[in-house]
């Protein structure tokens, strides 16, 4: 775990980076150039059939993102290192990102061959789902008032709501759906042609680094708003912080005790 | 003809999206970044005076 952490620092200097930044760059741009240009279209879809070389690899990242939120939300409930924590916020970002992409490329690509933009399908409904799931977990991330008990919360919904991952990839076998089967990440041989599974393997790489390089990003500025919050969070409960006698201020709002007190009645009578 | 409107829609949301998502962090970066030199007084770049 020690050694992990380590690892995203050294890629979150500023050296790596620019480097992961280039990389990018570059990969995005082949994949574009060859996705759209350099291989032959579908025989049976045509040129819509091009959208896979985005679709798939975003619908890769945003698993990759969420099993790193699952992987540092345990690692996280085990060392309580709030780096970990850092680590799962800034994947889970991405992945809604990169989940609510899926959903918007799938649905183009589905107008055209299916005929509809959307259909309660299982593969569609659970994907849904785990976009939910995930905005969830960031919202909570949002309420939760110390960063302990964030992180804590946090944790366990990043460990509960990665059981829906597999049910996502698994949904085409399960039930019967509209969408295909996996072409890839599957038993067996791939069952789609050598020129599209290779653009579709650089399509994984270059989007996978756009993945690396936007997490190394996001875990700076997480170590920097971190920073800034340092001086104004503490560790004690908010209940129990010392009180200024005689001045009312916006954030010093009153218990029930207090209200109780102030009207002179005894709540415990 | 209408295939390739949702291959350009798909490939150009897709990369609006990553350059975006860059320049929010860009611009959360720079907020981040003056928000601690104020509270610490420490010059933008993060590196101390010698």
């Amino acid at each position: 775990m020690r050694y992990l952490y380590k690892a995203l620092t050294v890629a979150g200097s500023y050296r790596a980076q620019r480097v992961m930044g280039i990389a990018t760059l570059a990969g995005l741009a082949a994949t574009i150039a060859i996705g759209l240009f350099v291989v032959p279209p579908d025989a049976t879809q045509g040129e819509v059939q091009r959208l896979m070389y985005v679709h798939v690899p975003v619908a890769w990242v945003t698993f990759l993102a969420f099993g790193v939120v699952f992987l540092a939300s345990v690692a996280y409930l085990i060392t309580k290192r709030i780096q970990w924590d850092r680590v799962a916020a800034a994947s889970a970002e991405i992945g809604v990102g990169a989940c609510a992409l899926t959903i918007v490329l799938g649905s183009l690509w589905g107008r055209p061959v299916w005929g509809t933009w959307w259909t309660w399908d299982p593969r569609l409904t659970t994907t849904a789902v785990l976009l939910l799931i995930y905005v969830g977990y960031l919202s909570l991330r949002m309420v939760a008032d110390s960063p302990a008990r964030r992180a804590k919360w946090s944790a366990v919904v990043g460990v509960i709501g990665f059981i829906d991952v597999p049910i996502v990839h698994e949904s085409v076998v399960w039930w019967r759906s509209l969408h295909q089967q996996a072409t890839v990440l599957r038993l067996g041989p791939p069952t789609i042609a050598g020129s599209m599974l290779a653009t579709l393997l650089l399509a994984f790489l270059s989007f996978s680094v756009a993945y690396g390089y936007l997490m190394a990003v996001r875990l700076r500025i997480g170590r920097l708003e971190d920073r800034s919050a340092a001086p104004v969070s503490s560790p004690t409960p908010r209940a129990r912080r010392p009180r200024p006698v005689g001045i009312a201020t916006s954030v010093d709002i009153p218990t029930s005790a207090d209200i109780a007190t102030s009207a002179g009645t005894d709540l415990h009578a | 003809m209408h295939d390739v409107g949702y291959v350009a829609a798909g490939y150009a949301i897709t990369m609006a999206t990553l350059a975006g998502y860059r320049w929010h962090l860009a611009a959360r970066t720079r907020r981040a970044r003056r928000y601690v030199s104020a509270v610490t007084r420490h010059p933008l770049g993060g590196r101390r005076p010698k």
